[in-house]
C-alpha cells in the first residue's frame, strides 16, 4: 500500500473509529478529527497528505474546512463525502478545490480507491515542482539558496 | 353545495333579466291598451253625437217646414174662403207643389166640424170636438201627431195649426207621409249596426228600426231611453237581446220625440280585437325573446363563471399539490441526510466485522461451521438491507435535489421513439400496442435526455403495470404524444387504458412514498423523482385518470 498519511474529517465519533481500523488493516496510515478545527490543527502539527471531509458539520462546516485547508495548504488533497441532499455543496467542494466527491453510505473500497487516486495526483503535482525547481536549479544555484533561505 | 349557489345565482340572473324587461313592457302594452280603447269609444261617441244632431236638424227643419206651410196658407186665405171645397183643393194642389209630403187638407171650426177636406177619403161634415188632436191643437196652437199606419199602410202624421180670426179660431189640418222624414233617418248607417229611430214618449217606435221594431210598437229596450234631457246624451246601455249598444239622443225641439242613434259596442271594438291579437302575438314573441335571450345570457355567464371557479379549484389544488411537494422534498432532503450518517456507520462496521472474520479465518482461530455459515449469511442479509436503506435515501435525494441536469435542445419526434425501444420488448409481451401521436415540425424542447428517458421510461412502466392490471395480456394499448401546448411550451403526454386511478389517490400521486403496489414492489419514489426531474428542466406534470378507463400524463416542457 502507497505510503502516505491519510486524515478522516467527521462529527460521527464511531465512523471515525471504526473506519480509522479499517483503513489501518488495509495498511493506510490514518488520523482522525472530529471537527473542522482539530483538522486544521492536525494539519498544522503533523504532514497530512489526503483529508477525507465530511460536509455537513456541526461548528465550521466541510466547505468551509475545505477553504481554508487549501489556503493554508494547497498541496493537500480533499476528498468530501456527502450524506446530503446537497449535490451543491459538493460542487462547491469541487468548484474550491476538493479532489473529488463520495455519496453516503459509502463503500470502505470507494473510499480507498479515492484516496489513492487522490494521492497519486498529489505525487504527481509534487514531482512537478521537483522538475520545476531542478530546472531552475541548473539556471541559477542561487535561487535555490534564496528559496531554503526563504523556505 | 356549490350546485344550490349556482342555481340560486341562476335563478336571481334569470329574474332580474326577465322582470326588468317585462315590466315596462306589460306598462306600455296596458297603457297603449287603455288608451286605445277610450280613444275608440270618444271617437264612435263624437261620431254618434254628430249624426244625432245633424239628423234631429234635418227631421225638425221638415217637420217646420210642413208647419210653416200650413201656417202660410191659413194666414193667407180666410176661413170663409178655405171652408170652400174648391179653394181648399186649390190651395192643396199649391201645397203638393211645394212638398208631396201632404196627402190631404182639412179645414175644422172652432167646435170641431170638418168643413172641407181634399183627400183619398170623405171625411167632410165629421164632428172632432171630443178627438184628443182637436184638444191639443186649441190649446197648444200647433200640433203634431205621432205616426200611425193610414188605410194605405203608409206611415203618417198629422199636424194641425189654429189660425184666431177676430173672435174666432178655426183649424188647418193636413196628413202628411212620414215616410219621408222616416227614410232620413232610416238610411242612417254606422258600420254594421249602427242605426237611427225615433221614439215617441211612450217608448213607441215613430220609424222602423232595422234591427227589428215596427212602427208603433213598443221599444222593448225603452227604459234607460226616456229619460227626459236637454242636448245630447250618450251612454252605453245593455239591450234586451243582451248586446251593449253605445247610445246617443237627444229630444226633438219641444216635441214628444226622441231621436236615437246606436252602435254596438262590439263592433266599435271589433277593430280594437284586431289589435288586440297582435298585441297579444307580439307580447308573446316579445317575451319569447326576452326568456329565450335571458336564458342563453344566463346559461353564457353561468357557464363562465363554472369554468372560472374550477380553473380556480384546480389551479388551487395545483398550488397545494406542488407546495406540499416542495415541503417534502426539503424535509426529504434533511432526513436523507440524518438517515444516511447511521448508515455509513453500519456499513463501516459491516466491513469491520467482515475484515476481521476474514483475519480470524485465516489465523484458524475460527472453525467451519454451519453456525458460521448462518452468521455470515446474517451479515450478508443486513448489508444488503443497508444496501437498501441507501438506495431509498437515494431516491428519496434524487426527487428533494436540485440537480445540475445538463439540458440542451431535444427533437421530439426521434427522442420518444427511441426512448420508447427501451421497454418495446416489455410491452409486446404483455400484448400492448404503443401508437406515436407525433406531429412534424414540432419545435424542439429543452430538457437533459437522460434524465427526459428516466422520467419516459418510468410513466411507460406504470402505464404496463396498470394494463396487465386491468387486461391481462390482451388489449393494451399506450399513446405517446407531443404537440405545442403555448407560445414557449411543449406537452408530451404518456396515455393508457390500464386501470386507472381513484381521484383520492390523484391528489397524493407525485408524493413521495406513496405507492398503491403490494408492499416491497416499489418505493414510491418513481412518480415523485420525475416530478422533481421536471420541475428542475422549468416544467411540470399533471395527471388526468379516471378508474377503470385509464390514466394520462401531462409532461409540460419549455421550448428550446
Amino acid at each position: 500500500m502507497a505510503n502516505f498519511r491519510l486524515m478522516l474529517v467527521d462529527d460521527e465519533e464511531r465512523f471515525l473509529t471504526t473506519t480509522q481500523k479499517l483503513l489501518a488493516k488495509k495498511g493506510l496510515d490514518v488520523v482522525t478529527a472530529a471537527s473542522g478545527m482539530e483538522a486544521l490543527e492536525k494539519l498544522n502539527s503533523q504532514s497530512i497528505h489526503v483529508v477525507i471531509l465530511d460536509v455537513k458539520m456541526p461548528g465550521m462546516d466541510g466547505v468551509t474546512t475545505l477553504k481554508e485547508i487549501k489556503r493554508l495548504f494547497p498541496l493537500v488533497e480533499v476528498i468530501m463525502l456527502t450524506g446530503h441532499a446537497t449535490v451543491e455543496s459538493a460542487v462547491d467542494g469541487l468548484k474550491s478545490g476538493a479532489f473529488d466527491y463520495v455519496m453516503k453510505p459509502a463503500d470502505i473500497d470507494d473510499l480507498v480507491a479515492k484516496a489513492q487516486e487522490a494521492h497519486e495526483k498529489r505525487e504527481r503535482l509534487e514531482e512537478k515542482i521537483r522538475m520545476a525547481q531542478a530546472r531552475s536549479y541548473v539556471k541559477s544555484p542561487r535561487d535555490i539558496l534564496k528559496q531554503s533561505e526563504e523556505g | 353545495m356549490k350546485e344550490n349557489h349556482y342555481s340560486a345565482l341562476r335563478t336571481k340572473i334569470l329574474a332580474g333579466m326577465m322582470v326588468v324587461p317585462i315590466i315596462p313592457f306589460i306598462l306600455i302594452v296596458l297603457i297603449g291598451y287603455y288608451y286605445f280603447t277610450s280613444s275608440l269609444q270618444s271617437g264612435t261617441i263624437a261620431k254618434l253625437t254628430r249624426v244625432v244632431n245633424d239628423h234631429r236638424e234635418m227631421i225638425e227643419s221638415f217637420l217646420d217646414e210642413r208647419i210653416s206651410d200650413l201656417r202660410f196658407v191659413a194666414e193667407t186665405y180666410h176661413f170663409s174662403e178655405l171652408a170652400q171645397q174648391e179653394v181648399l183643393s186649390g190651395v192643396f194642389v199649391n201645397l203638393q207643389l211645394k212638398s208631396s209630403a201632404f196627402t190631404d187638407l182639412g179645414v175644422f171650426d172652432e167646435k170641431g166640424v170638418h168643413l172641407a177636406y181634399h183627400g183619398p177619403f170623405d171625411l167632410a161634415g165629421k164632428i172632432y170636438k171630443e178627438t184628443a188632436w182637436f184638444q191639443a191643437v186649441l190649446r197648444e196652437g200647433v200640433y203634431i201627431s205621432d205616426v200611425f199606419l193610414g188605410y194605405r199602410q203608409v206611415p203618417h202624421s198629422i199636424m194641425a195649426v189654429v189660425k184666431q180670426e177676430g173672435e174666432k179660431r178655426w183649424v188647418l189640418r193636413a196628413t202628411i207621409d212620414a215616410s219621408l222624414f222616416s227614410r232620413i233617418v232610416e238610411k242612417v248607417r254606422i258600420g254594421k249596426s249602427g242605426e237611427a229611430y225615433i221614439l215617441n214618449k211612450e217608448g213607441h217606435f215613430q220609424t222602423v228600426r232595422r234591427s227589428g221594431g215596427e212602427l208603433m210598437e213598443p221599444d222593448p229596450d225603452l227604459k234607460p231611453l226616456l229619460q227626459v234631457h236637454d242636448g245630447v246624451r250618450t251612454f252605453v246601455e245593455r239591450s234586451s237581446g243582451g248586446e251593449e249598444y253605445l247610445y246617443a239622443t237627444t229630444w226633438l225641439k219641444s216635441r214628444n220625440w226622441l231621436l236615437v242613434v246606436r252602435v254596438e259596442k262590439a263592433e266599435v271594438f271589433e277593430a280594437l280585437k284586431n289589435v288586440t291579437y297582435l298585441v297579444v302575438l307580439t307580447a308573446l314573441i316579445g317575451g319569447l325573446l326576452i326568456v329565450t335571450v335571458a336564458f342563453q345570457v344566463t346559461k353564457r355567464i353561468i357557464g363562465r363563471l363554472e369554468t372560472v371557479d374550477t380553473e380556480k379549484k384546480e389551479l388551487g389544488q395545483q398550488l397545494v399539490v406542488a407546495g406540499r411537494l416542495a415541503e417534502i422534498g426539503e424535509m426529504s432532503a434533511g432526513f436523507a441526510h440524518e438517515i444516511n450518517n447511521p448508515l455509513q456507520i453500519m456499513k463501516s462496521e459491516l466491513t469491520l466485522i467482515d475484515t476481521l472474520l476474514s483475519d480470524l479465518r485465516e489465523r484458524g482461530e475460527l472453525k467451519d461451521s454451519a453456525d458460521l455459515a448462518d452468521i455470515i449469511d446474517s451479515l450478508k442479509q443486513i448489508k444488503s438491507q443497508v444496501d437498501r436503506c441507501g438506495g431509498i435515501t437515494q431516491g428519496l435525494l434524487k426527487f428533494a435535489r436540485k440537480k445540475e441536469s445538463q439540458a440542451k435542445a431535444l427533437n421530439l419526434n426521434t427522442f420518444l421513439p427511441e426512448v420508447t425501444r427501451l421497454i418495446e420488448s416489455k410491452a409486446s409481451v404483455e400484448g400492448i400496442e404503443i401508437k406515436y401521436d407525433l406531429s412534424d415540425g414540432m419545435p424542439e424542447v429543452q430538457a437533459d435526455p437522460a434524465h427526459l428517458e428516466q422520467v419516459i421510461v418510468n410513466l411507460l412502466n406504470n402505464a404496463i403495470y396498470a394494463i396487465v392490471d386491468q387486461h391481462g395480456s390482451y388489449g393494451g394499448q399506450i399513446e405517446l404524444g407531443a404537440k405545442t401546448s403555448s407560445d414557449d411550451e411543449v406537452v408530451i403526454w404518456v396515455k393508457d387504458n390500464g386501470s386507472g386511478i381513484s381521484p383520492e389517490n390523484l391528489q397524493k400521486i407525485f408524493t413521495p412514498f406513496f405507492s398503491t403496489k403490494p408492499v416491497g414492489q416499489g418505493t414510491g419514489l418513481g412518480l415523485s423523482i420525475c416530478y422533481g426531474i421536471i420541475e428542475e428542466m422549468g416544467g411540470f406534470m399533471e395527471v388526468e385518470s379516471r378508474k377503470g378507463v385509464g390514466t394520462t400524463f401531462y409532461i409540460h416542457l419549455p421550448k428550446a
